[in-house]
């Protein structure tokens, strides 16, 4: 009687929820391709890191060890999810040959009392802690599923209970549910009363969990359902490398993304598997100095724009603009690519890529900031940002005490990609000044392409202009194709990240180091003679470029470390680095910060740890950007920006030195 | 309905100019070159009334170096055509009244019923293209013009005096007008569109006009002795600030 | 030597630079003679009343040339200039100068020299100075006459009125089969903001890179008790209303101080506000022209300087 009845029941849920997932999840089907079912064997041993041992999710402690606890109870209470359909729906079925009513039991007693700590602790952390990271997410969806996750473990408990009650035996394999077998009985639940009881608890149990399944499609809980694809379907090309606009199916022109149905289904997938944790929000730079942008709520409002448009979403007719409509052009515009959210976010949303894509619509269109748009236009015209003609791309190599070499005309070992900023700014000038002297010092056979160098186009990429960036890289490609030399060299990371990470896609597969990497040989190899002067204490900040997005880390670090200073770490160092604010176009744009900029808190991270003397850098836009916070701070008696060069500088010997 | 737009090449006044040793020219070995940003207002202007009227505009330069790749751009931002008027390399410095009457013939044959080009180019000395132009096809010409409304027969022009002032023109075309600005700034070209234009061939024609005589063998070039000029105060923003607010407290002035 | 100078008017009043382009004419030792073109004699004389220092007036009536039409000045122009034989026909270098002297260049076959600053006489040649490249430089041009020059207004001042008014002599001039006509003159709204008479003024250049960053200057103008101004880049771009546009296309102001920020100094600029009692210049290129003309300058950034000096401005009342 009760079977057909549990039929009815758990079919109509599972047909509703399953509906309810279908409508989601059905544009997905539309959307256009992604392509990433390659090296599956990689993909899988990934998720093991990622959602066995919740690699990321423990980056953040308490909330790591919430989730750990309850992850790891609804994984051992599934089994009593199974026996309650297994035995209702097939009369017979039981767990109990292989330990249903012994360890299994055990187990399930045990992560009752886990999970009710793990749920405790969340509810602690979201209503009395309240992380800033949580503003924005929604609030209401937490506690439903708060309310629905409690029942389904007490009905559990006390289900068990009473069938112990109706004997009054308790069970040392259930001593949860023993431990309230006692008020049960104590209550006259016994014997009869008991097994009604039993029934009862037992229909609260299928209740409360059918309840939840028809409910978690429509929550940020689904990602119960979809971290594990998202994990698993994460890109696993180079991190430096931003997917090309996806291509229109038939034809080969790339389309940029105006509407939902113009992203790839790993996109929408994305959307759907943001749990609102708000990590990414928590360690972004934009968000942190009151700039219109909070990547999770960039996600939450794309997915529930997404959303309201789902069910019409292959309608050709039925396209919502994306960029004005649920997402504004300066929250776009905010962006600094830096990529700490993607390294923190626990179900490997890929933030950045969206931001470029939607970028790219809008500069197809001709709607960029003015002071982007003057930058762009130099770019187009001259191959750099500042509009200078590339005749004078050289002009800082002059005075230098050598005549650095043409490698277009002759070859060379090391070619040396100077960039935009190291050859125009007058502050990075100088320090290339001092790198070639460096280089030169230690006999280093040392090229540069003159006015053969474009911008590498970068930030260019970045910032959205996907046919500019090709222009510049075929231009410089075609440069470096006809140059003799074994490695390229680079101050810059993010003409590095260009070079090393995104020119193989075009074809171009060079051998490119930092000069941290070079300096580092050069010392080892003892080219380069240290003699320690003054140690200082010094810190390091990794720019976004060289660590997170290349996991050049440690080179600076041995340099810094074999010049005899104390290198002392920020809380934020490597892949949790914070961005300057400079990256992804924001160079070239207003910068009106609502709140500190992100410079300035860097600095003073800095300077909190006390008795630092000194700020050291390896990428000649955070020496200004840097060198501008002490500036505004006021704080240039206390601490000094200093890039790595101008340290390897004061303490490598010269030859007058070596001579005495 | 067809207009013309004539665009011209100038250096990039971000940089310090010198000048060359005879002091004929500026000394062009680290100079870039870039649109006449007035030029620029008068393309982005044809292509607005293009949009507004489905008028045809055909760009034309007439440039030693650069010309191609700023017809490229022309055709990019939107304009149906392009010319480039051959002048030869070694003439890389031609002022409008040398040019004008190249311009002239082109138009001409090109017979459009609006040339919109910029007001004027910083370094026209001999006389700016517009009015020139004007006055050699004996169309109507206005300058310093910030508005363009196409009708029939007619432009309604805007032109702007001093003090905020302007009138309303309604002239008769074909006509010629020195822009001042567009009814909207110029917009953004995304690189894909340069990009995809990058390839083709920009037709050009050999002149059949003479360059308009100028005074150009008669003009010296110096950079202005600026040092008789202001005093100036040195330190940080805090201390330039301070040494301000002093000299606007020593004049009564705060 | 005689010089034909256009007199520019509005509203019954000669301009000042027809004034400064008479005193340039006396400074190189030749005759000024005005041509005023206006509705009816009626006007003409009334405006030749205002021209004391010119030693004749040639005066053309016309319903068309109640207020500036670029086409029949031109062929006033024109034919004043065919009539006459002027050695040296000059106008200022405004909107009208613009449109005039190169056309009349061209109908009379003569040459001419733009933005100039300066002349001198030498012999039978006409030394013309122009500030070029947005007065980065400098072009000393050697003019054999007849020719025409266009005037940066404010070159020269304007000295005062001496002697009565010239003698008129009307001057008839075809002007059937005009190619336009000005349907309206359009004034400026009155919105409170007064550039023209203003004590002090604040002026804030493209530097200043968006909307975003008003603010900032907002507080030097309001701390300065100051007129917010900007340069022409700054109301282009739409950041700033019209009417607070110094220069050419403008108002010209001559405040007691004139405070900028990020404005380089381009001539169109200077024209509108070289007169100022005292310039003081910020602006983070040191090559800035504005340099040449300011009484102070200083080369710093400007959203460094303009929150400290808000600050001491505000301190110190």
């Amino acid at each position: 009687m009760t079977t057909p009845i549990l039929w009815a029941l758990t079919l109509t849920a599972m047909a509703i929820s399953g509906w309810r997932f279908w409508v989601r999840f059905r544009p997905l089907l539309a959307a256009r391709p992604a392509g990433r079912t390659d090296r599956i064997a990689d993909r899988l041993s990934f998720m093991v890191g990622d959602i066995g041992l919740h690699r990321r999710l423990l980056r953040f402690s308490y909330s790591g060890i919430l989730h750990a606890l309850i992850f790891s109870s609804f994984l051992v209470l599934f089994t009593a999810i199974l026996e309650s359909f297994g035995s209702g729906l097939f009369p017979g079925f039981s767990l109990t040959a292989i330990g249903g009513e012994t360890w299994i039991a055990l187990l399930q007693n045990i992560f009752a009392v886990v999970i009710t700590i793990g749920l405790g602790m969340a509810i602690y952390h979201r209503f009395v802690i309240r992380p800033e990271r949580f503003e924005g997410s929604k609030t209401r969806d937490a506690t439903i599923i708060y309310v629905l996750a409690t029942p389904i473990v007490i009905t559990m408990i006390l289900e068990a209970s009473a069938r112990l009650a109706i004997d009054g035996q308790g069970s040392a394999w259930r001593p949860v549910s023993t431990l309230f077998m006692y008020p049960m009985m104590a209550l006259g639940i016994t014997g009869h009363a008991a097994e009604q009881a039993e029934g009862v608890f037992y229909w609260a149990h299928i209740l409360a969990i059918l309840a939840f399944l028809v409910y978690i499609p429509g929550s940020k809980h689904r990602h119960m359902f979809t971290a594990g694809p998202n994990i698993f379907f994460r890109p696993l090309t180079p991190k430096g490398q931003l997917p090309a606009p996806a291509p229109t199916p038939g034809e080969d022109t790339p389309t940029t993304v105006q509407a939902y149905r113009d992203f790839t289904w790993k996109d929408l997938l994305d959307t759907m598997s943001c749990t609102e944790c708000g990590r990414c929000q928590s360690v972004c730079p934009a968000h942190a100095q009151g700039k219109p942008l909070s990547p999770k709520k960039l996600i939450m409002n794309l997915r529930d724009g997404y959303l309201t448009d789902q069910g019409l979403m292959d309608s050709p007719d039925h396209a919502m603009p994306i960029v004005g409509g649920t997402i504004q052009p300066e929250t776009l515009w905010s962006c600094t690519t830096c990529r700490a959210c993607m390294e923190v976010c626990p179900v490997h949303i890929e933030h950045v890529p969206k931001i470029v894509n939607l970028r790219r619509s809008l500069v197809e269109e001709g709607e960029v900031e003015p002071l982007l748009q003057s930058a762009l236009t130099n770019f187009q015209s001259q191959g750099n940002s500042y509009g200078k003609p590339a005749k004078q791309r050289a002009r800082w190599t002059k005075g230098l005490s050598y005549k650095i070499k043409d490698a277009r005309k002759e070859p060379v070992d090391i070619l040396w990609f100077v960039g935009d900023f190291a050859s125009f700014d007058p502050r990075a000038q100088k320090l290339s000044f001092l790198v070639a002297e460096l280089l030169g010092r230690a006999g280093v056979d040392v090229g540069i392409l003159y006015d053969g160098e474009r911008n590498s186009g970068n930030d260019v990429r970045r910032a959205g202009d996907e046919g500019l960036f090709e222009m510049l890289a075929m231009h410089n490609i075609e440069q470096l194709e006809v140059c003799e030399f074994n490695r390229i060299m680079t101050t810059d990371p993010h003409s590095l990240n260009a070079l090393k990470s995104e020119y193989p896609a075009l074809g171009a597969a060079f051998d490119v180091v930092h000069y941290s990497e070079l300096f580092l040989e050069l010392i080892k190899a003892d080219r380069l003679r240290i003699n320690p002067g003054q140690a200082g204490r010094v810190t390091y900040h990794d720019p976004c470029y060289l660590g997170r997005y290349n996991g050049i880390f440690d080179a600076p670090r041995d340099v810094i470390r074999a010049l005899g200073h104390e290198l002392i770490e920020m809380p934020r160092n490597r892949d949790n680095s914070f961005c300057c604010g400079a990256g992804g176009g924001r160079i070239f744009m207003e910068d009106s910060p609502g709140g500190e900029r992100t410079s300035e808190s860097r600095i003073r991270e800095a300077m909190e740890l006390g008795d630092i003397d000194t700020f050291v850098v390896a990428c000649p836009k955070d020496v200004v950007m840097y060198s501008a916070a002490v500036q505004a701070l006021g704080v240039e008696d206390r601490i000094a920006v200093r890039d790595l060069a101008e340290l390897i500088t004061e303490t490598v010997e010269t030859e007058e030195r070596v001579a005495q | 309905m067809h207009i013309a737009a004539i665009l011209r090449l100038n250096p990039v006044l971000t940089e310090e100019l010198e000048v060359d040793e005879d002091g004929r020219d500026i000394d062009r070995e680290w100079i870039g070159l870039e649109l006449n940003p007035f030029d620029d207002q008068a393309l982005e202007q044809a292509v607005l009334l293009k949009e507004a009227t489905g008028a045809k505009v055909t760009a034309l330069a007439a440039e030693a170096e650069g010309g191609e790749r700023l017809l490229k751009t022309a055709l990019a931002r939107g304009v149906d055509e392009v010319l480039l008027i051959e002048v030869g390399e070694e003439n890389v410095q031609l002022s409008s009244r040398a040019r004008a009457p190249l311009f002239q013939e082109a138009l001409e044959g090109l017979a459009p019923d609006l040339v919109l080009t910029g007001v004027l180019s910083t370094d026209d000395i001999y006389g700016e293209l517009a009015p020139q132009l004007g006055a050699l096809l004996d169309w109507p010409q206005v300058s310093a013009v910030s508005n363009v409304a196409l009708g029939d027969g007619v432009a309604t022009l805007q032109q702007e005096y001093s003090g905020g002032i302007s009138a309303r023109i309604e002239v008769q075309l074909p006509a010629v007008v020195g822009l001042q600005a567009a009814t909207q700034p110029p917009r953004y070209v995304a690189g894909s569109k340069l990009r995809d234009l990058l390839k083709v061939e920009v037709p050009t024609v050999e002149p059949g006009a003479d360059f308009g005589a100028d005074l150009a063998d008669a003009t010296e070039l110096e950079v202005p002795d600026t040092s008789g000029g202001a005093e100036m105060l040195t330190g940080d923003a805090e201390a330039v600030a301070a040494r301000i607010h002093e000299i606007l407290v020593e004049r009564g002035l705060v | 030597m005689r010089c034909l100078i256009f007199v520019e008017h509005s509203d019954g009043t000669v301009s000042e630079s027809a004034l400064e382009l008479g005193a340039m004419a006396k400074s190189i030792g030749a005759e000024a003679v005005g041509l005023i073109c206006a509705a009816d004699p009626g006007a003409v004389n009334a405006l030749a009343g205002q021209l004391g220092s010119f030693d004749a007036v040639i005066g053309v009536a016309d319903d068309s040339l109640a207020t500036y039409n670029p086409d029949a000045a031109a062929r006033a122009l024109t034919a004043a200039t065919e009539a006459h034989k002027p050695d040296l026909v000059m106008t200022s270098y405004s909107a009208a100068g613009v449109d005039l002297a190169p056309n009349v260049a061209i109908r009379t076959g003569r040459q001419m020299v733009g933005y100039v600053s300066g002349l001198e006489l030498d012999g039978d040649t006409l030394n013309a100075m122009s500030t070029v490249y947005s007065g980065k430089l400098v072009a000393r041009t050697g003019m054999d006459l007849p020719g025409i020059v266009a005037v940066m207004p404010g070159a020269v001042k304007a000295d005062g009125l001496s002697g009565g008014a010239p003698a008129v002599e009307m001057m008839d001039v075809d002007l059937s089969g005009l190619r336009m006509r000005v349907t309206e003159t359009l004034v400026p709204e009155n919105t409170g903001v007064n550039l023209a008479d203003a004590e002090k003024i604040f002026c804030v250049g493209r530097a200043l890179g968006g909307t975003e960053k008003i603010e900032l200057a907002e507080n030097v103008a309001a701390a300065l008790g100051a007129e917010l101004a900007g340069s022409r880049p700054v109301i282009d771009a739409g950041w700033m209303p019209k009417v607070r546009q110094v220069g050419k296309s403008g108002t010209k102001v001559k405040p007691r101080l004139y405070l900028m920020a990020g404005v380089s100094g381009a001539p169109e600029h200077l024209e509108g506000m070289a007169n100022s009692e005292l310039i003081i210049a910020i602006n983070s290129d040191e090559q800035a022209p504005i340099f040449g003309t300011a009484h102070y300058g200083a080369v710093c950034d400007m959203f460094e300087l303009m929150p400290a000096l808000t600050e001491r401005l505000t301190a110190g009342k």
